[in-house]
């Protein structure tokens, strides 16, 4: 910053005076205007999230009803006699494996291709751009009518002679995971394509020239020449988005198969807010939330020792 | 910055790779059109014509009734007024709040200031998810149960760490010696702002202004939460034009249309900004 050496050299050489009323005025001014940001942050944001913390050493059964503090039990019960909760920790574990890699290689490969800017890029990147438009409430009403029994997945099947592939997908015990995890793909590919696509579009063409001078095809540019380039940016989106499958992907269980049937799309987000807002166990719930905030803690370690480079 | 031309489908080593992406890409391109192909056309179905032989097949008729059903079962037009108020009070307020604390850490030099960065760009890897129950106890503790405010004031802060970290940037990359000349000239900070900053940091506040606004626009799950049940946002109505027992889908299918045309008009009008804005969103922070 070329600031800095300026500012401090024409203080000095001010009276002292200025000087303190100069820094003085910065302080100032920098609670002014940062100042309302700060408490809104640290009040609606910061305060809940040490609250969680606190609440997971309750026993609070309801809003009416008082607390009594339990210290560690909540965590005990959670780890040692929750049959749900090993489910739900299998379940969500399953759909990150698949999920996290089913959406982001794709979008990678789709966006690399879109930013070749080969004729219809434009038109397809609107068409990838279309989950992001719906929100959690229009992707599950639009997927079911592509799970129902006589929707148009199973139509689909039996259109190309697979009958026997038909199931009722959101009410099977073997299929209801699956379907969600599905949906999360489905939505998920189309908003990291089109971000994958920015990033790439700035990689200069004589990078890929060169590299074809020498034989390369295109596959083996993108994996060993784009890839490794482009690691800390895909790291990040890594991160972002094994955030968003531990909790945010609650919402399609919710609105799909409510963790059912049984426990069979039981996710641990989803989980955290059965416990909370429908059996109302409060503490418990917020107990699940302090294990998923240091499971999402440590993930991100893990991507980022894995794709962050210093130079 | 990005090459505008396409990139050369002709040389050695490429064509292989031009007809595995267009297929792939054309793959993925239809499992997104055919069902939203399908959730268009079923508006204008019953549930017989939709689910009987021909699912994909064109309307028989023009029948509007879905719609029309739609807007009076889950009193859509007072959805999307609800939506549209607590949206724009979100975007003014975070706006109000991120402005001034992007500059004061873009500009002002005092020490505390890199913390302050810090602090809001950690507030980027907080799940807000999981802050569910606490932020809804934190709104009965405030005295703010169900009351739309609140709904707002959360929505600004959940944002606001990305927003500043935007603006900042935005403001950083302002040539320094603009602002400096004004100060010698004797300018105040705030007419600074005014008249240098506020102009040229005109491109990353419409960026935030859009990316904000998708986002509070499809916000479900904390609207859910918060909200009394008379004061519903489209997001919210949707889910109502299912019916546990038999679902009507092409009165769901109609909700469903409706809920993404407002959005969808506006990503085709402003497609380039929403992807340039999403782009420097990550590759800064």
């Amino acid at each position: 910053m070329g600031v800095m050496p300026r500012t401090q050299t024409t203080e000095t050489t001010r009276p002292i005076k200025h000087l303190n009323k100069r820094v003085l005025t910065n302080w100032l001014s920098f609670f002014v205007f940062s100042g309302p940001a700060l408490i809104v942050f640290a009040i609606f944001m910061l305060y809940p999230l040490a609250n969680m913390f606190h609440v997971s050493t309750l026993d609070w059964e309801g809003l009416i009803k008082p607390s009594v503090n339990i210290g560690l039990a909540n965590y005990e019960k959670l780890f040692t006699h929750d049959r749900h909760f090993s489910t739900a920790l299998l379940n969500t574990a399953i759909q990150i494996a698949i999920a996290l890699p089913g959406t982001i290689f794709p979008a990678f490969i789709l966006g690399f291709f879109l930013s070749l800017r080969w004729p219809g890029y434009r038109i397809l990147r609107t068409v990838y751009f279309s989950p992001v438009m719906l929100a959690a409430p229009g992707v599950s009403m639009l997927f079911l009518g592509l799970y129902l029994p006589d929707g148009i997945i199973n139509f689909l099947l039996r259109q190309f002679g697979l009958e026997s592939l038909t199931h009722v997908w959101l009410a099977d015990v073997n299929t209801s995971l699956l379907a969600v995890t599905a949906v999360e793909i489905w939505a998920g590919i189309g908003f990291y394509t089109v971000l994958f696509f920015g990033v790439l579009s700035n990689i200069p063409r004589e990078i890929y020239e060169a590299a074809l001078m020498e034989g390369a095809n295109l596959w083996e540019i993108l994996w060993k020449i784009v890839f490794p380039m482009t690691l800390d940016f895909f790291g990040v989106v890594l991160m972002l988005h094994y955030m968003w499958l531990l909790l945010g992907a609650a919402q399609n269980v919710l609105l799909l198969t409510q963790g059912g049937p049984g426990d069979s799309s039981l996710t641990l987000g989803f989980y955290l807010y059965k416990q909370a807002f429908q059996i109302r166990d409060l503490g418990y719930s917020q107990a699940i939330g302090v294990f998923i905030f240091f499971v999402g803690l440590a993930g991100m370690l893990v991507i980022r020792l894995a794709t962050h480079r210093k130079y | 910055m990005s090459r505008q031309e396409a990139f050369s489908t002709s040389r050695r080593g490429v064509p292989r790779f031009v007809i595995g992406g267009y297929v792939i890409a054309a793959i993925y391109a239809l499992a997104i059109l055919i069902p939203f192909y399908f959730v268009f056309i079923s508006g204008f179905k019953d549930n017989p014509e939709i689910f009987g032989s021909m699912p994909l097949a064109l309307p028989s008729q023009l029948n509007f009734d879905k719609f029309a059903l739609a807007f009076e079962r889950a009193d859509m037009l007072n959805a999307m007024w609800s939506s549209l108020r607590l949206v724009v009070g979100a975007e003014l307020l975070t706006l109000v709040l991120s402005y001034p604390a992007a500059y004061a850490i873009a500009r002002i030099p005092i020490w505390v200031a890199r913390w302050i960065e810090l602090l809001f760009a950690m507030g980027l890897l907080v799940p807000i998810f999981a802050l569910i129950l606490p932020v809804f106890l934190l709104s009965v503790q405030l005295n703010m149960l169900y009351d739309p405010t609140y709904l707002v004031i959360f929505y600004a802060a959940s944002r606001l760490s990305l927003s500043i970290v935007l603006l900042a940037s935005n403001m950083r990359d302002i040539p320094i010696e603009l602002e400096e000349a004004a100060m010698i000239d004797g300018a105040n900070r705030l007419r600074i702002i005014y008249h240098i900053i506020l102009p040229l940091t005109r491109s990353g506040m419409v960026t935030i202004i859009i990316l904000n606004f998708i986002h509070f626009w499809n916000e479900y799950l904390f609207a859910l939460i918060l909200l009394p049940s008379d004061e519903r946002t489209l997001q919210l109505a949707l889910p109502l034009l299912r019916s546990e027992r038999l679902i009507d889908y092409g009165l769901v299918a109609a909700g469903v249309v409706i809920t993404v045309i407002p959005l969808y008009i506006l990503f085709i009008t402003f497609q380039e900004r929403i992807v340039t804005g999403m782009l420097s969103g990550s590759v800064k922070s």
